[in-house]
């Protein structure tokens, strides 16, 4: 395997350009759980698959969802410890700036300033690169915001996307239900619905999780509005 | 990165001080910084608290502002009524605000009036009472209501009722007078009026109007103002100049085209995305 | 004598109904010495929002192109024009971070907000101490006089030419008892499609 010789280093270029370092980051991110984002006309959405490994675990003492300031929300797929280092860091970044400027970070600024950190620990020493990719909502100047952070530092903004395990055929599936027009509610049930797409075993309100940004702010959902969604699905 | 920083240092900058102490050595002496002067006051009741601050800054004579805002939100149920020298008030419950945020953010629950209390008094000892700003913070939380007040040094305590600021000792008068354990909302609203007023009238360096805001386990009642106590009287004549008075030497116009007024939905798909 | 006083000044801004003025001195001096007539304290930083910096001429300098500098990187980095209330945040910021060893000025805030056009201004201390009022500030070293001038005969509701008028001559009328500040005046009117900056004719001793 000749990628494999240039990886003695973390994040070296191959003779061919590549840095398979990142590669492998992001083989990380699809092998992780699926998360989902849609944005509507009056909101975003954000859902996540949180299975558990074992039915031991308690499932709501721990979020995948996080908000990071009161407008702006977060998802991964990936390496949870990694997500939550980013989260701190977002967190902190946001506030800063709020103190400086004495107004909420737009989530663009939010987003090209939590993809600076992802970039520079692609080029640092002694650091590995993130293995997470990034869902990132927001609501300002009378919108809302979709996100995607790579590990490589790259970011996208998407009207819908599907990131982590089958994300492929999640795609596929946004891009057929997709409208410009489709109202917060309708995503909700388009989020979860794409999720089912690659979900294995019974959806319930202990093994997803979903948060919603429009003009009042970002919220995580509780387990009792999530079922209230999921039965109006089935 | 360091060439071209984004967000400043954190931290104070003593860049100026050498050339400030020579300037002063010459004889050259600094301005006083705006001061709040003050009335503040905070009264426990039975089912939580009531700050509440006159609304006059004065720069040494001069009233610098004559409705400024003193009660500082610090969580959705902790405020924060600041005395002392204005920047300083401002721009330290300011900052603890962002890491009071931070905190409720990473510990998923609401902050305690006891964490803002140990946060900023911790804060303010390391400065050894050179950010001279005096509190009284008050809320509500998960332990009931508490009322705190923080001195410029970092010493603190917790009483039933506080009053702070140079007009202090005329609030004592009134909540000594009329306090009494247990009151209900309407009685305590009142006495922190009365208590406040009581600053304003007598003390110089309050004024204009109370502000007050009320703290319970719902959130926070805010009144600005809750109550007028000095207004400006109307003015009688007018002293309008007719257009011409002023003698112009020269004009120069820089006239802004107009944006376009676009009305738009929250979707804007047809249009590229900024980043 | 007060190092603010050192070179002698005065900035007034006032609010208009849809418009915002602001009127400064043009003097520079070393204490009673006159050094220069066209020294410029008040300062464009964007269409439609000034600042003023009266008190120390090296420290006015210093901070407008401090400010320069941190507001050029910040339209830049953003993509849009910054509003005269984040320029007031983050000059008080800045002059915050000096607590212990302050500038010697106490800036002048006056613009309309690019999105709404709604008037704004304010003042500081030179530790930032920011006064916002929905009627007029002052700063400098005719600022008692020019203090009362303002209360006397700002009112509410002034169109674009009445502000005028009431601008000039309160900071003319200031001027006249203070010895340091004067030696022309030059007076910026903002409205929502132009900026008008009138040179007025003043005494001149």
């Amino acid at each position: 395997m000749g990628s494999e010789r240039y990886s003695f280093s973390l994040t070296t270029f191959s003779p061919t350009g590549k840095l398979v370092q990142i590669e492998y980051a992001l083989s990380a991110v699809t092998a992780g759980a699926a998360s989902v984002g849609i944005k509507a006309t009056n909101g975003v959405v954000l859902a996540t698959e949180k299975k558990q490994k074992s039915i031991l675990n308690d499932e709501h003492s721990t979020f995948k969802v996080e908000p990071i300031t009161q407008h702006i929300g977060m998802v991964y797929s990936g390496l949870g410890p990694d997500y939550r280092l980013l989260v701190k860091r977002a967190r902190k970044i946001a506030q800063k700036y709020e103190v400086r400027y004495g107004e909420p970070i737009p989530t663009t600024q939010l987003v090209q300033k939590v993809a600076y950190i992802m970039q520079e620990y692609t080029q640092s020493g002694g650091v590995r690169p993130f293995g997470v990719s990034l869902l990132i909502c927001g609501w300002d100047n009378d919108r809302g915001y979709l996100f995607q952070s790579d590990p490589s530092g790259a970011y996208y903004a998407w009207k819908a996307t599907a990131m982590g395990k089958n994300s492929v055929n999640g795609k596929t599936f946004l891009e057929k239900k997709y409208s410009e027009t489709v109202e917060l509610e309708d995503a909700v049930h388009t989020a979860i619905l794409t999720l089912k797409e690659g979900f294995e075993g019974q959806m319930t309100q202990d093994n997803i999780e979903i948060g919603i940004c429009d003009a009042k702010g970002f919220r995580r959902l509780t387990p009792g509005q999530v079922n209230d969604y999921l039965a109006n699905i089935s | 990165m360091s060439l071209c920083p984004d967000l400043p240092r954190p931290g104070f900058s003593f860049d100026n001080c050498k050339r400030n102490a020579a300037l002063e050595s010459r004889g050259y002496k600094s301005k006083g910084f705006v001061k709040t002067g003050t009335t503040i006051v905070g009264v426990c009741y039975k089912d939580g608290v009531v700050l509440g601050a006159d609304s006059r800054a004065t720069g040494g004579n001069i009233v610098a502002d004559k409705f400024c805002d003193k009660l500082h939100k610090m969580s959705n149920k902790i405020f924060c009524a600041g005395a002392g020298t204005a920047s300083d008030c401002d721009k330290v419950t300011e900052m603890i605000r962002g890491q009071i945020a931070l905190l409720e953010l990473n510990s998923g629950r609401d902050v305690r009036v006891a964490s803002v209390v140990r946060i900023i008094k911790q804060y303010l000892y390391r400065y050894q009472g050179h950010i001279g700003c005096a509190l009284i913070i008050g809320g509500y939380d998960a332990t009931g209501c508490h009322l705190h007040s923080i001195a410029p040094h970092g010493s603190s305590m917790e009483l039933p009722y506080l009053t702070m600021g140079s007009g202090s000792l005329a609030a004592t008068a009134v909540l000594e007078s009329r306090w009494k354990p247990d009151l209900d909302l309407e009685a305590t609203k009142k006495l922190v009026r009365d208590a406040t007023a009581a600053g304003i009238l007598n003390d110089l360096g309050s004024g204009s109007s109370v502000n007050m805001v009320v703290l319970t386990k719902k959130g926070n009642e805010t009144f600005y103002p809750y109550d007028i106590v000095c207004a400006k009287g109307v003015r009688s004549g007018l002293y309008d100049f007719p257009s011409g008075t002023t003698k112009v030497l020269r004009t120069k116009v820089i006239p802004y085209e107009i944006e376009k007024v676009e009305v738009r939905g929250a979707s804007e798909e047809d249009e590229p995305m900024d980043i | 004598m007060s190092i603010l006083a050192y070179n002698g000044g005065i900035v007034i801004a006032m609010k208009g109904d849809g418009c915002v003025a602001i009127a400064t001195d043009r003097r520079l001096g070393v204490e009673g010495r006159t050094v220069s007539i066209d020294f410029e304290r008040v300062f464009e930083m964007g269409p439609r929002l000034f600042v003023g910096l009266p008190g120390l001429a090296t420290d006015t300098i210093t901070v407008s192109q401090k400010l320069r500098f941190d507001m050029n990187l910040y339209e830049l980095q953003e993509n849009r024009q910054m509003t005269p209330k984040t320029f007031a945040t983050l000059l008080s910021g800045t002059l915050y971070e000096k607590r212990f060893g302050p500038y010697f000025i106490e800036p002048v805030v006056a613009g309309m907000d690019p999105k709404t056009n709604e008037p704004y201004v304010a003042c500081m201390d030179l530790i930032g101490s920011t006064t916002e009022t929905v009627d007029f500030v002052v700063s400098g070293t005719a600022e008692e006089e020019a203090y009362g001038m303002c209360e006397t005969l700002w009112r509410p509701g002034m169109k674009p030419d009445e502000l005028f008028e009431c601008i000039s001559q309160c900071v003319l009328n200031a001027m006249d008892r203070d010895a340091i500040s004067g030696w022309g005046v030059k007076v910026h009117v903002m409205e929502k499609d132009k900026v008008t900056t009138r040179y007025l004719k003043t005494r001149m001793d």
